[in-house]
């Protein structure tokens, strides 16, 4: 008995680390990318990557519906020694903040130069492919359809409708914008007026189109990939392009972004990386993944239920203005959110 | 010599791989841009009023889930325990389930059922589903969800503990009284240190949850410490954010000993070869019997079936298994090998604490106390800034430093457990091998460990669950590649379908259900043969 009692453990313990050790990477190529896409989209590309070139990959995957933001925490904690070579990040606000932090290094792939410039970095930083839009999920039985941004102030849906909370992801980063274009008094008025008109605050994006889908708000500003899950699914919504009339300020496009870190342990690696994240083929993967990502290259058809990027009235802003106006309007939104 | 040595070393142990990360973020608070500064604890008191509605809210979270916890839980324990319950070895399991699955699963899974759109919604009236989806968006929901998830550690810290109360005492109170008289004046009062420790436990550790208030709508203080982190990227404040947390642990950990000042430990006594004694229930056996099953189907069996309704398609679980099969395995894993850790290194701390033999064994519970209430992601900080050098490569690239991790977060468990266990062995058997002649290591060997095994069985089975449903410390240290099954199913959840989710949430809770059975055959394999 006393034998068995020791005997256990030690068998456990030798188990776990052959188990372990069969599951290691062996000596392959490898690239390490840290990944802020949701998963389940971005894990298929990363497998054909592997598929095709046989580096494998090792990757770090976070998600801003969660609020972990593991993988910039862990960016910025491992500048000094990073472990990193790539970051997927799923908006290019993140990528700026690293390039402001010394964290990313310059790299411009001859696969991103298709790409409008508006959505790249002009010294490579970081460069943009395959965006979301931001867009109104909008419940089916809602009548008649908001189709702005600013219909949140309209007190027409006091009390009816829903927002994720302001401090996190994409709805962040549409306020900064904002409060780049309209400037700050606007900004100011804007988020009072969505306190005014009982606007609900909801944790995530996807939270927020749950709500609507289910009828308990009329409609929420949220990430296009949001509404086409929930469409896929046969749920009573629909999908407004906001903001595009002739004089009004168009839709706010989210691309995500890829940078190169600074001094990572396989920069050729993760070069090959980002070229193949990059190039046409992964945005015409993205766009028909239920990820429904808007392809950036020009010559690259997307599905019928998205919108081609020519064809939306975009929201002109630059998203570096955008990063340094979120540091500063960052203590705002949390005291407005009551934290 | 070698007693004092080897406490010493483990305790030297716990404050390099605990402390130093915390002190070095602590650190990192005190230099903006290279330079001191104590910017970040001036934020903090400037915005204090607002902060202490959060840590008042977590407060009143934390109290209400503990004393629910314990008003059902050790009830629950001795029922399980010590009484002739019929199927009661399946309730045990039955009500462990939650406290395989991270929390914020089951409120996922509670959303479905009273939600609007829920099951409720379409089997009530709009009025009463309603009432019950504003009630579950709230404190209420919060507190449910958050009893449900840490409930069992009540129950299985009473079931462990009433087995090992001595039967004599019990006898003598039989004599005179009947078994509601014996186990308020006997048996609780005997084993009201584990009970103390499991509510304290469920106090910590729904005072340091994340995830079930913001799915829930409840603003509570550690979503300061996250939002300092994830919307502002700033560790220094974040860290400064956690001193508070700090001193509510401090609180609690002086009214725990405060309560423990005069303590009757020493009554209690495990005697080789002693039989435990059972409730005969008697005519209540079926009513009780009623109750528990009703209470298993309504808090446990119904956010199950929600998994299990939207997984019940083998498609799901085929994709389940090809998405995750190597996190499934790492997970198992690295909780195997955390588990044993924790139980060496809470096996020597909780001797510590038991024999008092170092002078500082207060504040190494207190540490191990205080680790265990910080959220994972400072502790998980900590680790890359103190580990992630080029000479620790070899660490920080490996899962060793998941094992770190589990190691710096975990100990107060086992270790709680430990001395808790010791607690109940005559110190006569250890003085007399002492004076046979017996070196430490031998009376460890001969006396203490077989006589603590369930203690340390349940050490080890407490830390594998822990360490199994780890996700702050995971999620920030997993080397890349090697992510484990919690963490999977989390950064699956966004956008992922909710059938391969369920079928994620169902194969964690089999994989943690595995090593039990195994464990638990065991058990009763060797107790068949002795």
């Amino acid at each position: 008995m006393k034998k068995a009692f020791w005997i256990v453990p030690v068998v456990f313990v030798a188990l776990a680390i052959a188990l372990w050790r069969y599951y290691s990477p062996g000596g392959a190529p490898t690239v390490v990318v840290y990944v802020s896409h949701d998963q389940v989209f971005s894990e298929p590309i990363l497998r054909d990557f592997e598929k095709e070139t046989g580096i494998h990959v090792r990757a770090v995957y976070d998600t801003e519906e969660t609020k972990s933001a593991g993988a910039m925490n862990r960016l910025i904690a491992e500048k000094r020694n990073p472990q990193a070579d790539v970051y997927w990040a799923n908006e290019p606000i993140r990528a700026e903040v690293l390039r402001q932090q010394g964290i990313a290094a310059p790299y411009i792939s001859p696969n991103g130069l298709g790409i409008p410039e508006t959505f790249r970095d002009p010294n490579g930083y970081w460069t943009g492919f395959a965006a979301r839009a931001r867009v109104l999920i909008v419940h089916r039985d809602t009548s008649p359809k908001p189709t702005s941004m600013l219909s949140y102030t309209d007190p027409r849906w006091r009390g009816k409708t829903v927002i994720a909370n302001p401090l996190f992801g994409t709805t962040t980063t549409q306020i900064a914008a904002l409060f780049v274009l309209s400037g700050d008094e606007r900004g100011h008025a804007f988020m009072q007026g969505l306190r005014d008109n009982a606007v609900k605050v909801s944790p995530s994006n996807g939270d927020s189109a749950d709500l609507v889908a289910r009828g308990e708000f009329a409609f929420s500003l949220v990430d296009s990939d949001d509404v086409v899950n929930r469409m896929k699914q046969h749920q009573p919504v629909e999908m407004i392009y906001p903001d595009q009339g002739v004089n009004e300020i168009g839709c706010f496009v989210v691309p995500n972004a890829v940078v190169l870190i600074a001094g990572s342990p396989h920069p050729a690696a993760g070069k090959t990386l980002i070229d193949y994240l990059l190039s046409k083929e992964t945005e015409r993967k993205l766009a028909f993944s239920d990820a429904a990502q808007i392809p950036l290259h020009p010559d690259v058809a997307g599905p019928s239920y998205l919108q081609p990027i020519a064809s939306i009235k975009v929201m002109k802003v630059n998203y570096m203005e955008i990063a340094s106006k979120l540091q500063t309007i960052l203590p705002f939104l949390k005291s407005w959110a009551g934290f | 010599m070698e007693k004092r040595l080897t406490l010493a070393t483990a305790a030297a142990l716990l404050a390099v791989i605990g402390l130093l990360p915390v002190l070095a973020m602590v650190a990192s608070s005190f230099h903006i841009s290279g330079s001191f500064s104590l910017k970040a604890y001036q934020a903090l008191l400037a915005s204090s009023q607002q902060y202490a509605l959060l840590l008042g809210r977590s407060v009143l979270l934390s109290f209400l889930t503990s004393a629910l916890a314990t008003v059902v839980g050790v009830p629950l324990g001795v029922l399980v325990g010590k009484s002739d319950l019929p199927w009661r070895g399946a309730f045990a399991v039955l009500f462990t389930v939650p406290l395989l699955i991270p929390p914020y699963l089951i409120a996922v899974a509670w959303g479905a059922i009273v939600g609007k759109g829920g099951w409720i919604s379409q089997a009530f009236p709009s009025a009463t589903s309603d009432l019950l989806s504003a009630a579950f968006f709230g404190l209420p929901g919060c507190t449910v969800v958050l009893f449900t998830a840490f409930m069992p550690l009540v129950m299985l810290l009473t079931t462990t503990y009433v087995g090992v109360v001595n039967p004599r005492w019990e006898d003598a109170g039989r004599l005179v009284s009947r078994w509601p008289h014996v186990l308020r004046r006997i048996t609780l009062p005997l084993i009201t240190p584990a009970i103390l420790f499991a509510a304290v436990l469920v106090f910590l550790l729904a005072f340091g949850e994340v995830g079930v208030p913001t799915y829930l709508r409840y603003p509570v203080y550690p979503l300061e410490i996250l939002t300092q982190f994830a919307a502002f990227y700033d560790f220094g404040a974040a860290t400064a954010a956690a001193i508070p947390m700090l001193l509510v642990t401090l609180a609690i950990l002086a009214l725990e000993y405060r309560l423990l000042h005069n303590p009757i430990l020493e009554l209690r006594a495990v005697m080789p070869g002693a039989t435990r004694r059972q409730i005969a229930l008697g005519h209540w056996r079926f009513a009780v019997f009623g109750t528990v099953l009703g209470w298993a189907l309504l808090t446990v069996v119904l956010p199950l079936a929600v998994l299990l309704i939207q997984s019940a398609s083998p498609s799901a679980y085929i994709e389940a298994f090809s998405r995750a099969s190597g996190s499934i395995v790492r997970s198992l894993a690295f909780a195997v090998i955390g588990a044993t850790a924790l139980t060496l290194l809470g096996f020597c701390c909780g001797y510590l604490i038991h024999s008092r033999a170092l002078p500082l064994w207060r504040s190494v519970d207190a540490l191990a106390l205080f680790l265990f209430t910080l959220p994972g992601i400072v502790i998980g900080i900590g680790l890359v800034s103190l580990w992630n050098t080029p000479m620790t490569n070899a660490i920080y690239g490996s899962p060793a430093i998941l094992i770190l991790g589990y190691l710096a977060q975990y100990t107060v468990l086992p270790m709680r457990i430990t001395s808790a266990s010791l607690d109940s062995i005559p110190r006569s058997l250890e003085h007399a091998a002492q004076l046979g002649g017996a070196s430490w290591f031998m009376s460890l060997n001969y006396i203490l460990l077989p006589l603590a095994k369930r203690g340390l069985i349940a050490a080890w089975l407490i830390s594998y669950v822990f360490c199994l449903r780890d996700i702050g410390i995971s999620m920030t240290v997993y080397p890349p590649g090697s992510d484990t099954l919690p963490v999977r199913i989390l950064t699956l959840m966004a956008n992922g379908a909710p059938s391969l989710i369920a079928a994620l949430c169902v194969i964690l809770i089999v994989v943690t259900l595995l090593p039990l059975g195994v464990v638990s055959f065991w058990l009763r394999h060797s107790a068949r043969q002795s």
